[in-house]
């Protein structure tokens, strides 16, 4: 009955798309309705992000159909797209810092005469729109970097409403949301449903689906597996539909005796971040660590290695008290760092598999200052062997391997320097299904040869999956610790979120 | 079907190898332009004039610009530290003391050059860009301060310079003294960025400085080598050139620059990833002084010359970079 007056806005029908071996969607549909709220869910490589990539033009699908407002399309690219009327607010802010809201608002729309940019024209238009749309009231020439992590959702959404959108795309729009900012975010998608706009709303976080959204469809394997209302469908049910895949397979079992603590962190504190942070880690050991932007974990991981200088606090390894003022000291007594900007500060693209797994141990592989090719090559083939590293041969550039082997390279780098330590900073973003089952393979393994594993991630499943322990950290604190059956994501996200703690486990 | 992928491959990998031997290529024809346009090219005199003369000095002072490139960075002050060499070495030469007390001297006052630059890239923050510019402004100033206004300082005869000219025009073997300083001085640039520890950090930081910071690099100590070794590099080309001319012209040193960074960047061509090489450089830099010498000879004048250059450069820069997209 209501199904009937629905209005398609975009239904994608039998798209399929695989990645060499890796299928990444295999006849997947999905309908987006005028009006209401669709949720997207799916367990990480589930194929949410591979079909949203595919309406946005970014991914080329091997086959399938897309009808975009009853026309059916052929070949997309972003700006085609963006023309047809489809917006997305994709998960990493894509917004240059250095402009203003104005300039933001009209990026590639730019108000003005001819070649001229009418700079104050844009900051007038672009401060009405915030006001009528959300009721935000920012100076004139504000920049995007000054603005809050939600104050530049609102932008981004603002940019696509100003250019007319009939549908709207959000890919996990509040992971980097606070409370207060969720709910807000939250009435802004409602009044622009109301008004008529299609709304996806792609998110790992079950309630917040079935707070806001009208239907959601589950994604599992690469293809969509229901829509059901999620008012009327219990979480767990839905959960049932993303997590049929046997998560034993995914998150490989593994049983270890741990060891003496070979991390110890006590009393660490870093002004404007968090305060009183003390944990153990102990040889064999893989902890987890969580918290929403903004709550200190991710500085926490960055004190650990280095990269910010702890304000007071002691962090010791193997028992020896430890002064980290730079990732040179880290990196000597034993600290590992798998980067979350794999790009920028993980493996260095232009250089060769060989230079970038050797470079942070080059002195173990050389005599009087140069570098032995032999014990170098020696060393690098066995890591490529042991990793399974997929590349051509040693020499090949790294910007020639998939992520996920990519990954593998950076790891290697700590693999060959033997270190004690390993801090991961969401090691699995962007990698896909089976280069992550690896990985957490190969942390297992390093967990299995003694090494004491630190890894914070926002993946929840995954935190769950692989750790022996996870630490949540809210508003600077240790907000719980969780082991065995306590340790589930329902009771992560509680605990990130403020609403719950368990403080039982803090201490250990 | 199978003859026209064959075909296709065929002329993929005719492209990829012009690409990569484009440098050689042009240099090769270049030779042969010339030795047919002028009967002089050829002749060992000329040879010998175009390698002392024209290749020498340029080739160390694009040396250490090789390395900082390779670093990802720039020094536009490498012309002060040739002039700075130059002065307090012929300063120290006019004022009685030794060879050896002006070697000594010309290569400090490269040093302090050089630490300078280390200390505002390093400490500071500053890009290389601006930094070795704000050096480079700084050291002409202060040249024409310390010389009235731009005065050369000529070395009369009875210095310890009379050893030094001769070391200039001499040869051992039958190659010219200056040339085996720069195959020595090759080598060992040569080992360093491609066999050495220091080397491989060097090129990390070319390639991703943000990797080699994370992977417990002491990111500025090794900046700072970077910069001091490039202007002692050039400190070597400043007390060459007085010894050869007998003199210290102020601000002569910044004739080198551009054709430092050309030669360099000439070199890149040769690998696919477009780094700089010692290999590479010392090209780009015979390539530059053969065709001004040859231009010379043909009979083109000075600012011809310039021009035609800039054409060589463009179209060695542009068949190397279009085949090999091509190529791909």
């Amino acid at each position: 009955m209501q199904t009937a007056k629905r209005e398609i806005a975009v239904s994608m029908t039998g798209m399929s798309k695989r990645f060499g071996p890796v299928r990444a969607l295999e006849n997947a549909n999905l309908e987006i309705a005028r009006g209401s709220i669709l949720g997207l869910v799916g367990q990480n490589g589930a194929g949410k992000s591979t079909i949203i990539k595919v309406l946005a033009g970014i991914v080329k699908p091997d086959s399938g159909t897309i009808v975009i407002n009853g026309e059916t399309v052929t070949s997309l690219t972003p700006a085609s797209v963006e023309k047809l009327g489809v917006h997305f607010i994709h998960q990493d802010r894509l917004l240059v810092p250095t402009a203003t809201v104005g300039e933001a608002v009209f990026l590639g729309h730019e108000i003005g005469l001819g070649p001229f940019v009418s700079r104050r024209g844009m900051e007038r238009k672009a401060a009405d729109l915030l006001k009528r749309f959300f009721g935000m009231e920012l100076p004139a020439g504000t920049l995007v970097k000054d603005l809050t992590t939600a104050q530049q959702k609102v932008v981004q959404i603002t940019r696509a409403l100003a250019q007319k959108a009939s549908v709207l795309v959000l890919d996990e729009p509040t992971a980097a949301l606070v409370k207060r900012e969720v709910d807000s975010l939250f009435d802004v998608l409602r009044r622009l449903r109301d008004d008529g706009i299609a709304v996806v709303f792609i998110s790992h976080y079950m309630q917040e689906i079935e707070k806001l959204c009208d239907r959601v469809t589950v994604m599992r394997n690469g293809t969509d597996v229901g829509t059901v209302d999620p008012r009327q469908t219990p979480i767990d049910e839905i959960i049932s539909m993303m997590i049929a895949r046997d998560v034993g397979e995914m998150f490989p079992k593994r049983s270890v005796t741990l060891g003496a603590p070979v991390l110890e962190v006590a009393n660490l504190r870093l002004g404007g971040s968090f305060e009183n942070v003390g944990f153990n880690v102990r040889a064999g050991e893989i902890v987890g660590l969580t918290g929403l932007l903004g709550s200190g974990a991710k500085e926490i991981v960055q004190c650990l290695f280095g990269l910010k200088t702890a304000d007071g606090g002691s962090i010791k390894v193997e028992g020896r008290e430890l002064s980290l003022s730079t990732p040179v000291k880290a990196v000597r007594d034993g600290i590992a760092m798998l980067p979350e900007d794999r790009r920028a500060h993980g493996v260095a693209l232009g250089l060769s598999v060989r230079e970038n797994i050797s470079l942070a141990s080059l002195r173990r592989y050389s005599r009087s200052g140069m570098v032995s090719r032999g014990l170098e090559n020696q060393a690098v083939d066995g890591l490529i062997k042991e990793l399974s590293i997929k590349t051509p041969h040693r020499d090949a550039l790294v910007r020639e391997l998939s992520g996920g082997n990519q990954q593998k390279v950076a790891l290697a780098k700590w693999l060959s320097c033997q270190s004690r330590v390993y801090v991961l900073d969401e090691p699995t973003v962007a990698v896909d299904v089976g280069a992550k089952v690896e990985i957490y393979n190969l942390l297992n393994r390093l967990a299995g040869e003694g090494a004491a594993i630190l890894l914070l991630s926002s993946d929840l499943l995954e935190l769950v999956g692989v750790c022996d322990r996870v630490l949540v950290v809210y508003r600077g604190r240790l907000a719980g610790s969780f082991s065995g059956p306590s340790m589930n994501s329902d009771a992560l996200l509680a605990a990130s979120s403020g609403a719950r703690s368990n403080t039982d486990g803090v201490a250990a | 079907m199978s003859v026209s992928a064959n075909d296709n491959s065929t002329k993929v990998s005719v492209r990829g190898f012009l690409a990569k031997y484009s440098v050689l290529i042009a240099f090769a024809a270049i030779v042969v332009f010339f030795a047919v346009a002028s009967p002089t090219f050829l002749t060992p005199a000329n040879l010998f004039n175009v390698l002392v003369n024209n290749v020498v000095m340029l080739a160390i002072v694009a040396l250490g610009l090789t390395i900082v490139i390779s670093s990802g960075g720039i020094d536009l002050s490498v012309g002060v530290s040739v002039d700075v060499a130059s002065m307090v070495f012929v300063m120290l030469l006019a004022g009685g003391y030794s060879g050896v007390a002006g070697v000594a001297g010309g290569l400090g006052a490269a040093l302090i050059v050089g630490i300078l630059n280390a200390i505002l890239i390093t400490r500071l923050n500053i890009s290389p860009f601006l930094a070795t510019l704000g050096v480079l402004f700084i050291g002409q100033s202060t040249q024409q301060l310390a010389t009235s206004g731009g005065q050369p300082i000529y070395l009369t005869s009875g210095y310890a310079s009379d050893q030094f000219n001769a070391i200039a025009r001499t040869a051992l073997f039958g190659v010219p003294t200056p040339v085996i300083v720069l195959i020595v001085l090759a080598i060992a640039v040569h080992v360093l960025l491609h066999r050495s520890v220091f080397g491989r950090y060097v090129q990390a930081m070319g390639a991703q400085p943000g990797v080699a910071w994370y992977s417990g690099i002491r990111v500025p100590r090794e900046l700072s080598m970077v910069h001091v070794l490039c202007a002692l590099l050039a400190g070597v080309t400043g007390i060459l050139l007085s010894a050869t001319v007998k003199s210290y012209v102020p601000l002569s040193g910044n004739a080198f620059l551009l054709d430092a960074i050309g030669a360099t960047f000439i070199g890149t061509t040769l690998s696919r990833e477009r780094k700089p090489s010692v290999v590479g450089t010392l090209l780009g830099v015979l390539l530059l002084a053969i065709v001004k010498n040859g231009l010379l000879l043909v009979g083109w004048n000075f600012y011809w010359q310039q021009v035609g250059i800039g054409v060589l450069v463009f179209l060695v820069l542009a068949a190397s970079f279009g085949l090999r997209r091509a190529a791909h």
